[in-house]
Formats: C-alpha cells, sequence, structure tokens
C-alpha cells in the first residue's frame, strides 16, 4: 500500500493526530484505539478530507470512516 | 455642568468671530452659527415642547444648525443615517413619531418618498417660512436627541440620549483627551452616529473650530485637510486609520505631525496599527474609547506606553465597569456590565429592550475582560458565541490565528447550523491581492494552531467584507 493516495491519506492523519508518526501508524487502527480521535478530530479529519480531494462527505457517511483504511477506501470509491 | 447650548453661547458671547465650523469652503463663525441655530429654533416655535423633529441630513453646516436648533427650541433630535434603507427609515420614523422632518435639497425626494405622514422640509425652507423673530430662545428638555442602534434582526430600538447624559460625556471627552478652545478638530464621520456627535460636542463646548468631511473614505482629502487647515486632532474609525496607512503611509509623517490626537473607537484596532501611529505621531497620541449609544465613551484609552495595545482603557470618574460571568472573576472572559450617568435609563417606548437596564446597570452584550490593573479588553459579541457541541468559541480567537497568514488580508469567523455538532465554524477569508493562498493551507495552519473544536468545517474566499460605515464587519449568517 504506498500509492500516492496512500500517501496523502497517511499526511491528513500525521496532521489530525499528531501523536502519529510511521512507526506507529496502522491502516487498520481503529477509532476506539486513539486517544485523540474525538468527534472533533472527527470533524476535522473529514474536513481535511474534503478539501485535500475536493470530494463532499456527509454527516452519515462520516460516522462510518472509523481507520485510516475506512478513509482510505471511502476517498479511492469517491475518485 | 453646562448644557451643550449654555456652552456653546458662552463661546458665542466671548469669541463671536472665530470659525465654529468649516465645511467645504464655507467658513462659519459662532456668531454667525448662533444667528440661525435661533433663527431655526423660531420655526419650531409652532409645536409644543418636547416634539420628535427627525433630522435627515448628510453632515453639513445645516445638520450643524437643524440639530443645535431643535436642542435650542426645547425639542428632541431624532439623527436618521442617510444611508440606511427606505423600510428602515420607516420603521424609525413610526417609533419615533416625529412632528416634523428636515432634510436637504438633495436628500428630501427621498424622504417625502417613504410613507409617513408628517411635515417634510429643507433647513432653507424652514428657516425662511418663519414669521416668528425672537432674539435668543433657550427652552430646556429633559431628552436632547434620540438614535437608533442598528440591530441586524428586528426593529431597530430607540435611544434617548438625555442632555444630563450629554453634559456628562462631553465632560470626560474634554477632561481625558485635552481639549481647548485652540483645538482644530477634523471629522470625517456621521453626525447621525454617537461618536461623531461626541466630537461636535466637545468641539463647541471648547470653543474649538471643526472641520466636517462627508466621508471618510477619501484618505487623500483627509490628509489635505489635516495641513491645510493645521488640524490639531482627527477622529476616524480603525477602518480609516488602516486605509490611510496602506494608501499613503509615505505621506503621513509629514502631514500627520502637528497632530496632538488621533481619537478612535472600539472597534479591533490591530497592534501594529497603533505601534505605527504611535511611531507617527511624533508629537501627539492614538486614543481609543469603549461605547455604546446607550452608553457613551464608557472607558478611555490613550496609547502611550507599550503593553496594552489590545485595551480599550479604563472607565472615567463616575462609569463603573463589572464583568459578569460564571467564575466572577473579571480576569477571565464574561459579558460587560456598565453603570454610570453617561447610561441611558430606559429604551424608547421598548419594555422589552428596558430588560437590559437592571438597577441602572447596562447589559451590553459585549464580551470581555479586565486585566490586574482594571484595563477592559473586548472579545466579541455574546450574540456571537458559536457553540459547537457545547463548547463555546469566539470567533475572534479563529479569525486571530488565521490572520497572522501571510497572503491574509482579513477573516470573519461564523456558526453555521449543523445537525450533529449544533454549530459549526465557516470563515470567509478575503485574500491580498496577487497571493495564492489554498484553503488545504489555510484548513492546516488551523489544525496546528487552534485546538480541535476551533478548526474552521468550512473556508470560502471572499472578494470583500459587508462593513457598514463604522468600520464594524457584520457577521452575516451562512444560509
Amino acid at each position: 500500500m504506498s500509492t500516492n493516495l496512500n500517501i496523502e491519506i497517511k499526511e491528513v492523519f500525521f496532521q489530525i493526530f499528531p501523536d502519529l508518526n510511521e512507526s506507529n501508524f496502522d491502516w487498520k487502527k481503529k477509532q476506539n484505539d486513539y486517544e485523540d480521535w474525538d468527534s472533533f478530530s472527527q470533524l476535522n479529519l473529514i474536513t481535511m478530507l474534503e478539501e485535500k480531494f475536493s470530494i463532499s462527505i456527509s454527516d452519515m457517511d462520516s460516522i462510518s470512516i472509523r481507520s485510516a483504511e475506512d478513509a482510505l477506501n471511502f476517498v479511492k470509491n469517491r475518485k | 455642568m453646562n448644557t451643550i447650548l449654555e456652552n456653546f453661547k458662552k463661546y458665542v458671547k466671548n469669541s463671536p468671530e472665530k470659525p465654529a465650523l468649516i465645511f467645504d469652503d464655507e467658513i462659519i463663525s459662532y456668531k454667525k452659527l448662533n444667528e440661525l441655530v435661533n433663527a431655526l429654533s423660531n420655526s419650531l416655535l409652532y409645536l409644543k415642547k418636547g416634539s420628535i423633529v427627525s433630522i435627515f441630513l448628510d453632515n453639513s453646516i445645516d445638520f450643524v444648525i437643524s440639530y443645535l436648533g431643535i436642542l435650542n427650541a426645547g425639542m428632541i433630535a431624532h439623527l436618521i443615517p442617510i444611508n440606511l434603507s427606505d423600510e428602515k427609515i420607516k420603521q424609525q420614523l413610526e417609533n419615533a413619531i416625529p412632528e416634523l422632518v428636515i432634510s436637504s435639497q438633495s436628500l428630501i425626494e427621498k424622504i417625502k418618498n417613504i410613507p409617513y405622514n408628517c411635515k417634510k422640509i429643507t433647513v432653507i425652507d424652514l428657516i425662511n417660512n418663519t414669521s416668528t423673530k425672537q432674539d435668543d430662545i433657550s427652552h430646556t428638555n429633559d431628552i436632547a436627541y434620540l438614535i437608533y442602534t442598528s440591530g441586524t434582526t428586528g426593529v431597530p430600538k430607540g435611544v434617548p440620549i438625555t442632555h444630563e447624559n450629554v453634559e456628562f460625556t462631553t465632560s470626560n471627552i474634554i477632561t481625558k483627551l485635552n481639549y481647548t478652545s485652540s483645538d482644530v478638530n477634523l471629522l470625517p464621520l456621521p453626525l447621525s452616529h454617537s461618536f461623531g456627535l461626541g466630537c461636535l460636542h466637545a468641539s463647541l463646548s471648547v470653543g474649538s473650530t471643526l472641520i466636517l468631511l462627508k466621508n471618510a473614505t477619501n484618505t487623500l482629502s483627509i490628509l489635505e485637510s489635516i495641513k491645510k487647515n493645521n488640524v490639531t486632532t482627527l477622529a476616524a474609525v480603525p477602518l480609516t486609520l488602516n486605509k490611510i496607512l496602506k494608501e499613503h503611509k509615505n505621506l503621513c509623517s509629514n502631514y500627520l505631525n502637528n497632530l496632538r490626537l488621533i481619537i478612535t473607537n472600539s472597534t479591533s484596532i490591530p497592534v501594529d496599527t497603533v505601534k505605527t501611529y504611535r511611531e507617527i505621531l511624533k508629537n501627539g497620541k492614538l486614543a481609543t474609547y469603549y461605547g455604546l449609544t446607550e452608553a457613551s465613551r464608557s472607558t478611555f484609552m490613550i496609547f502611550e506606553d507599550s503593553g496594552r495595545e489590545e485595551s480599550v482603557g479604563k472607565p472615567p470618574s463616575g462609569i463603573e465597569i463589572k464583568i459578569q460571568n460564571e467564575s466572577t472573576n473579571e480576569l477571565e472572559i464574561g459579558e460587560i456590565l456598565i453603570k454610570g450617568k453617561n447610561v441611558i435609563k430606559n429604551y424608547w417606548m421598548n419594555e422589552k429592550a428596558n430588560k437590559k437596564i437592571i438597577n441602572d446597570w447596562l447589559s451590553t452584550g459585549d464580551l470581555g475582560h479586565k486585566d490586574m490593573d482594571g484595563y477592559l479588553y473586548l472579545s466579541g459579541r455574546l450574540d456571537d458565541l458559536i457553540n459547537i457541541a457545547g463548547e463555546k468559541v469566539m470567533p475572534a480567537d479563529i479569525e486571530k490565528v488565521v490572520k497572522v497568514l501571510t497572503g491574509v488580508e482579513d477573516v470573519l469567523a461564523i456558526g453555521m447550523k449543523n445537525e450533529m455538532y449544533g454549530e459549526v465554524i465557516k470563515i470567509f477569508v478575503k485574500k491580498l491581492i496577487n497571493t495564492k493562498i489554498t484553503k488545504s493551507e489555510i484548513l492546516s495552519h488551523c489544525i496546528k494552531n487552534l485546538e480541535s473544536f476551533k478548526v474552521p468545517r468550512e473556508i470560502e474566499f471572499v472578494n470583500d467584507f459587508s462593513s457598514d460605515e463604522f468600520g464594524k464587519m457584520k457577521h452575516f449568517r451562512g444560509e
């Protein structure tokens, strides 16, 4: 998993969650396993994904994004 | 203390030939102004004392004649800003119920088209058509004038200002800012607003000269007038002061070196603007104040030493300010409450609005805090607080962070309705010309520099903001 899109999604996660880095990043790690993935981080993640990939994410869709992998798949399907 | 008219008439007697007002190429002495004021008062004597007379005039000598003439006849001057929509003017007239509207040749048709039934006449016709000729009229009334606050929604609130309010505030302006008879004061502000009117009161009360300009947009004409007339004080909103720096900074040291004072008002003045004017005004001072129409000039701040550039100062003697918040700690942000002789007793026929005044304390709806030495700092409006899932955010917190980005000229943050969070933040950004800053860059900057709940959900680039004549940006709501 090292396409440009993967790198870009990872960059978004690094921005939103400052404690993340290459060594502890895990595509499958779920929201509950992040200490700082609260409702506001969720909002900022969605805003950043929308802005970076020029897509629109509805409130319902945003709830379904619970991991970096979810975000990657969602953006892939939209692009 | 004396009323404005008593002070004015003192100088009519003591320095009759001294210029009281200058407007365009017209210079009018204290003596001549008094004659015209009396003539206008004569023309109103058919109305009963305490009647409302509206003024619908741009800045001009006729405005001052009408205003003083109404007060001198023991009536109440209702001041209508000329840039209001027809609907807003109609609302004011229906609420104030004036007997007469005084206007000018250029504005009379506009006011005649407003469907409110009363006599509408120009200053010239009013004076020429009267047969009463009393030499010196001097009637009084409790209320001096009536101004409506510019509410963004609903019917504007009428604010009746008593002679006692005016006397107290004028005395504070003169004392705190050291106005004297040797001053020449430049006023590019509307007289229909409390800021401009306060400057007129101060100028006439010390026997100085007031130069009126119609608007504040032509900054070169402001600078030229300062030079040509040896102006010593300038009253201008922060927007004008910034515009002068932006358009003519190279002229400032030469044109402003005779000024002893620039007085501005409480909309936020960028710290850099304060510092720049302090450097430019080698022989003068920059000052600001905080006040509402309902509580004029409640604090004064003279920027003498560095370190308090963001403060609006302290209240003068006789005015109390307290910060109301849950912690009862005035060092923390809360609503600003004001009490003093500058505060109105009640609104004009508006029981609902009167609830804002309890035991003489006016709830301003403004947010702020004090420092350890009692200096007041403004934070925003209570109404503008954005509630994001229970977290309260002040638009200024976000605006301040985004403004530091290179390429950003100005920012406006608002709350936008959201089903999940109640509200989310949207920012409008005005870019500097020829810059290529992107929304992603702004967002990244916000994520790095703001707490997570303050990060904007939406960013929109705009060409300009809707800005009212006093330099306060309106927080227009998203759809």
